[in-house]
């Protein structure tokens, strides 16, 4: 909210010396919570303008618009070349800028010739001055204004400071300047000077206002105003409300603008002769009745809005916007003036649903005056409708409904001490509280006291909300730095889950990826390729997405990964290697119920909890471009990462029917971890492998496809085992390559099974110091090392190279008994892993 | 055979010129002195000679083995100080582009992240998460935002589309919730922090519509907004390494009451020696987040008797303090994945 520092300051009963500086208003405002987010000079310039009078006016010799003005500055005349149109006849005044002034916009004046005719001087607009929005012709100026008067001792307050504070929504009384002022005499320990007003002596028509939704309005006076002449408003209001940002329309609708920033309270003026039976009904819409705004907009009402109605027809939403049929134009001439009281709730609820906002709405559903601020306002306007427009208050009625009783609070001033940590006297209390409108009854320096909040503070609703008034005034400045100690010392251990992220995320770091952080949510189309049967109706949807782009929430870490990579493709960065940890969201396939949730307790977490999306935490990788980089790197990396949390990794083949739809068939597996020895279960943690072509399409990787990802999901991951220092064999082992020739389908990890499993069966009878395979509970002591495709090796097949490791426990095996035993091992595991269609062979 | 011993020795020293390695070496101590060598021949021929004969035929073998062996030493120790001669006067250039395993980086906001936790957990906070997707009654309702009240609007807010009654479901818009999640789990003393990610329906050079906040809560009996001060200037401390002061404003935010804006004193001033600090902008003061006394209707929908209870909140954008702490100009390169960014944090 705008809030004019002239106009402010003259509220406040002080002497014009002591007076704050804008800057100085504005640390005041700040420190007590009306924060200022800026402060503009306004009017910078203006001090240079004069009254100018026309004394002649002559066509240019040489151009049929421009006139040649004979205009006296005060002191002398002087010729001016004018373009305008609407030059006021000889003897009318005019804003005038002599040689020499500099106008607000930053345009210096000097002595010109204009068409060959010279010109001392300029005749200014309004918004050449930046007084106004009216570049339609010059500024027109009373006649009765002395020529040769400074601008600005004619027009005061319009050299100017505008300070933008931040009002926050519990703060209705501080959207107009009287109720900032109150805080800032608070503050200042001072008086209000408010404008000195009379309640028109009229007599009560009841038939005026009828209210039939008294739920919905509290309060609602209506005035018939008559005589009214509507015209422009004086130059000190149009540059105020210009000020402020509003544009003048005219001197009624002005007026009830002024008052709108003044006292806070939105006004509305009907043109009455508009109004079937000249009286207004507070009721509901029907439901589909017509509404035409008077912005121009037309909207089709709700039996939940509430209308201010004539005998037949809505002419206003209440609260938001009047009706363009009863607007107040020229040619109108008796007014009925509205000033109510408005349930809060409803009309947000009405501007929201015809997405209509106004400076009305937004002050009526934070919550205005109910009280004296309502008679008040309405005073004020009709004040200024007599000064101003020549209206003459004829008859009032006012009709009642419900409005919300002021809360009687129980304030004791040691719960301050006890809260804030620092005292604040009786007295300073006092003084705080009667200075903002707070009742106190039986006001003894030892409390505690029964305070009755002010109507103008509907925020001010229990001991709290006073201990805050007591903190804004008194400040926080001198507030201790003052430790409690702690009564329970908290839980030191981290949380498990936790901790395992934290490790996956440097051990990936550690592979040397580098960690991406991206949008949770992401387009629908960009998870389109990784949702499997039914994955579409998972899928988590804003109901208000800022763009279509980032309008669902992520179902896989790969899609943002793909992002990355095209930003980086796209700017020439490469190779990328990057991984994210991070939540994916999907709805459960079966949804809590939510029953009636009371707002005003939390419900419990169960009933909550079941009502939410899961949110599974997932770590991707994604390697591109690089030349090292390939499925098997990408494997790498997981394992490597999963070994260094100190689990055993294991990868395997998916089965046919298992795989994973968006990785290249024949080039992907999944990845699993044991905890304890190698005959535990694997716990299947995640996947990796060469991205499937179809889940790149529409994705730009100048030419270079491949993409080789892995993900683990954390949620299956068990808890981290306890490493254990492992023997230390005191003989050396022994070491046998083998060479087999296999075909495609079987995977190298089926091949050391089968070994191992051989070996096992083998060893598993034999009593002694026996050889057996160098295994270590970790790795059961063979080595995948190559393997070979080409010549020699029949299509569909290959030679894998495999080194077995022998040991005894406590002496050196003999070349034969090792000899033997792999002879036993290869024979037996070849004949485990051979099928008619599938040969194993020894090469 | 003298004559046989004198030519073996003659042809040995011949050879062992010519030798120019280790193998080749002992491939002729082998021809020589080896099971099948010649010298060793030569040496099984004694027991054919006379007893007399013998005595100075095996001396002078003897001497000839000695002197074979000292010359293939000789030799030997040669060709080690010739290897280590060429050995040292090997010259490698090791201003040249240095091999080095690829190393890999934590994003700013994670080691921001840890930074923080890790200085909280040191003041004795437990870490505490909650749900990105939220239910309004906790995100909003619990933390007294009165529903249909214009505070709602505080905070741009991200619906979530209804799936079959789920409810009035919200992306949460700050980590607050966590504070109604942790009362609802633990009864007091509860002194906790609640980092993560939050979503707000708004976006410019500014605001993301995603960002990371760290939430403070601590409730006992008898605490304090002073004790609120205190701890804020001992996390300052901890953090930077030095207590800055802290300045606390008086503002407004549903869940608290009294509720204040917190400034930190700018603990950059002076990083760029003789200019204006550009973090602050010369004003000595960063804005921190907000802060409060926990409302007793948030105390009362959790079920924790405020007459009894006390406690403060404060909360802090994780983005903020990387920003500063790395100073990242714009908020969103933290989120577009630019290797270029990504990398300049090796955390
Ligand atoms: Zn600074």
């Amino acid at each position: 909210m705008r809030i004019s520092w002239q106009w402010l300051t003259s509220l406040l009963d002080l002497p014009e010396a002591a007076r704050p500086s804008a800057e100085g208003l504005a640390a005041i405002l700040t420190s007590v919570g009306l924060e200022v987010d800026g402060i503009e000079r306004v009017g910078e310039g203006v001090q240079a303008i004069i009254v100018g009078e026309i004394r002649g006016k002559e066509p240019h010799p040489r151009a049929d618009r421009l006139t040649v003005v004979a205009l006296f500055d005060g002191a002398e005349t002087l010729q001016v070349v004018c373009g305008a149109q609407n030059l006021p006849p000889v003897g009318g005044k005019v804003a005038f800028a002599p040689v020499g002034a500099r106008l607000p916009n930053g345009m210096e004046i000097g002595a010109r010739e204009v068409r060959g005719v010279a010109s001392n001087g300029m005749i200014c607009s309004e918004t050449e001055l930046d007084i106004g929005t009216d570049d339609d012709g010059i500024l027109i100026l009373p006649e009765s204004w002395p020529a040769g008067a400074r601008l600005c001792d004619q027009v005061p307050g319009i050299v100017d400071a505008i300070l933008e504070i931040g009002v926050t929504p519990n703060r209705p009384d501080a959207l107009g300047h009287v109720g900032v002022a109150r805080d800032v005499a608070v503050k200042l320990q001072c008086g209000l000077r408010l404008p000195e007003l009379r309640a028109p002596e009229v007599p009560t028509e009841p038939s005026l206002v009828t209210i039939d939704a008294p739920a919905r309005c509290g309060r609602y006076l209506g005035f018939v105003v008559d005589g009214v002449e509507v015209g422009p408003s004086p130059l000190w209001m149009r540059v105020r409300l210009h000020r402020l940002g509003l544009r003048a329309i005219n001197n009624c609708v002005d007026i009830t603008n002024f008052v709108l920033f003044e006292q806070g309270q939105p006004l509305h003026a009907f043109d009455r002769r508009r109004l079937a039976e000249g009286r207004v009904v507070v009721r509901m819409a029907g439901a589909s009745e017509p509404f035409d705004a008077l912005d121009g907009s037309k909207h089709e009402l709700s039996a939940d809005d509430l209308v201010i109605a004539d005998a037949s027809i809505p002419q206003a939403l209440a609260g938001v916007m009047g009706g363009a049929r009863s607007m107040v134009e020229a040619g109108t001439s008796e007014l009925l003036l509205e000033v109510a009281w408005f349930q809060p709730s409803g009309i947000r609820a009405s501007a929201r649903r015809h997405a209509l906002s106004s400076d009305s709405s937004y002050r009526f559903e934070r919550g205005v005056d109910h009280g004296e601020g309502l008679d008040r306002a309405a005073l004020r306007a009709l004040q200024l409708l007599g000064e101003l427009a020549g209206g003459t208050c004829r008859a009032k009625a006012e009709g009642r409904g419900e409005v919300p009783a002021r809360p009687r609070i129980v304030l004791r001033l040691a719960r301050v001490h006890h809260l804030l940590g620092m005292p604040v006297g009786p007295a300073e209390a006092l003084r705080i509280l009667q200075g903002l409108g707070v009742e106190v009854e039986h006001a003894e320096p030892v409390t505690p006291w029964t305070c009755v909040a002010p109507s103008h503070r509907p925020d001010l609703q229990r001991e709290v909300d006073l201990i805050e008034e007591l903190m804004r005034f008194h400040g926080l400045d001198d507030l201790p730095a003052e430790a409690t100690v702690p009564s329970a010392p908290a839980d030191e251990r981290p949380d498990p889950r936790a901790d395992l992220r934290d490790r996956l995320t440097d051990a990936l770091r550690e592979v040397g990826l580098h960690e991406l952080v991206a949008y949770a949510f992401t387009h629908p189309d960009k998870l389109r390729p990784f949702l499997g049967p039914g994955g579409e109706a998972a899928i988590v949807h804003l109901q208000n997405p800022l763009r279509v782009p980032l309008s669902v929430m992520r179902t896989h870490l790969i899609p943002d990964l793909l992002d990355a990579l095209e930003v980086n493709v796209a700017r020439h960065s490469h190779p990328l290697r990057l991984f994210q940890v991070g939540r994916v969201y999907a709805w459960r396939s079966e949804v809590g119920e939510a029953g009636a949730i009371d707002p005003r307790r939390a419900a419990d977490l169960e009933v909550i909890d079941a009502l939410l999306p899961e949110e599974r935490e997932e770590a991707a990788i994604l390697l591109h471009g690089g030349e090292a980089e390939d499925a098997r790197a990408a494997v790498g990396a997981l394992v490597h990462a999963l070994a260094r949390l100190g689990y055993q990794p294991r990868v395997e083949p998916f089965a046919a029917d298992a795989r994973v739809a968006f990785l290249h068939p024949g080039v992907q597996a999944r990845i699993g971890v044991r905890v304890d020895d190698p005959s535990a279960p694997v716990a299947w943690v995640g996947y990796a492998g060469e991205l499937h072509p179809d889940a790149l399409v529409g994705r730009e990787l100048g030419g270079r496809g491949r993409a080789y990802v892995g993900v683990i999901d954390l949620g299956k991951l068990p808890p981290r085992p306890t490493p254990i220092a492992s023997d230390r064999p005191r003989f050396p082992a022994t070491s046998r390559d083998l060479s087999l020739e296999i075909p495609l389908g079987i995977a190298a990890s089926a091949v050391v099974d089968a070994l191992a499993l051989a070996a096992a069966g083998l060893c598993a009878d034999v009593t002694g110091d026996r050889p057996r395979l160098a295994g270590d509970g970790i790795s059961p002591g063979i080595e995948v090392v190559e393997e070979y495709r080409g010549q020699g090796v029949a299509e569909g097949r290959r030679a894998l190279l495999l080194r077995l490791h022998y040991r005894a426990e406590e002496r050196t095996l003999t070349d034969a008994e090792v000899q033997e035993l792999h002879q036993a091992i290869v024979a037996s595991a070849c004949g485990g892993l051979s099928r008619p269609d599938a040969e194993v062979r020894v090469r | 055979m003298l004559v046989r011993l004198q030519a073996e020795q003659e042809r040995l020293l011949a050879a062992l010129a010519e030798v120019a390695d280790e193998d080749a070496l002992y491939q002729l101590q082998v021809a020589y002195l080896g099971k099948k060598g010649s010298i060793t021949a030569l040496s099984k021929e004694l027991g054919r000679v006379s007893p007399d004969e013998r005595k100075r035929l095996g001396a002078e073998l003897n001497r000839a083995k000695a002197a074979i062996t000292e010359a293939l030493e000789g030799r030997r120790e040669a060709l080690l100080a010739e290897a280590r001669a060429r050995d040292l006067a090997r010259v490698e250039d090791l201003t040249m582009p240095p091999r080095r395993p690829p190393f890999g980086t934590l994003h700013p906001l994670t080691i921001a992240r840890r930074a923080l936790i890790q200085t909280f957990r040191r003041m004795g906070f437990d870490v505490a998460e909650g749900p990105h997707v939220e239910h309004a009654n906790y995100n909003f309702d619990a933390l007294n935002f009165q529903p249909d009240h214009p505070a709602r609007d505080m905070q741009d807010t991200f619906g979530v589309r209804d799936r079959r009654g789920a409810g009035d479901l919200v992306l949460r818009t700050h980590t607050s919730p966590v504070q109604i999640r942790a009362m609802l789990q633990r009864t007091p003393p509860v002194r906790i922090i609640a980092p993560g990610t939050v979503f707000r329906c708004d976006d410019d050079a500014t605001h993301s519509p995603m960002f990371h906040q760290i939430e403070g809560l601590y409730v006992d009996r008898g605490v304090t907004m002073a004790d609120l001060k205190a701890t804020m200037i001992q996390f300052t401390a901890a953090f930077f390494g030095r207590a800055l002061d802290i300045r606390l404003r008086p503002s407004y935010f549903p869940f608290v009451e009294p509720g204040a804006e917190l400034d930190m004193q700018c603990p950059f001033c002076g990083r760029a020696r003789g200019q204006t600090c550009s973090v602050c902008k010369g004003a000595g003061w960063i804005e921190l987040g907000g802060s409060g006394m926990v409302h007793p209707a948030v105390f009362e929908a959790v079920g924790v008797d405020p007459e009894v209870y006390t406690g403060w909140a404060f909360g802090f954008g994780i983005d903020r303090m990387a920003m500063l702490m790395y100073q990242i100009p714009d908020l969103r390169q933290m989120f577009d994945g630019d290797i270029r960014f990504l990398q300049s944090f090796p955390g």
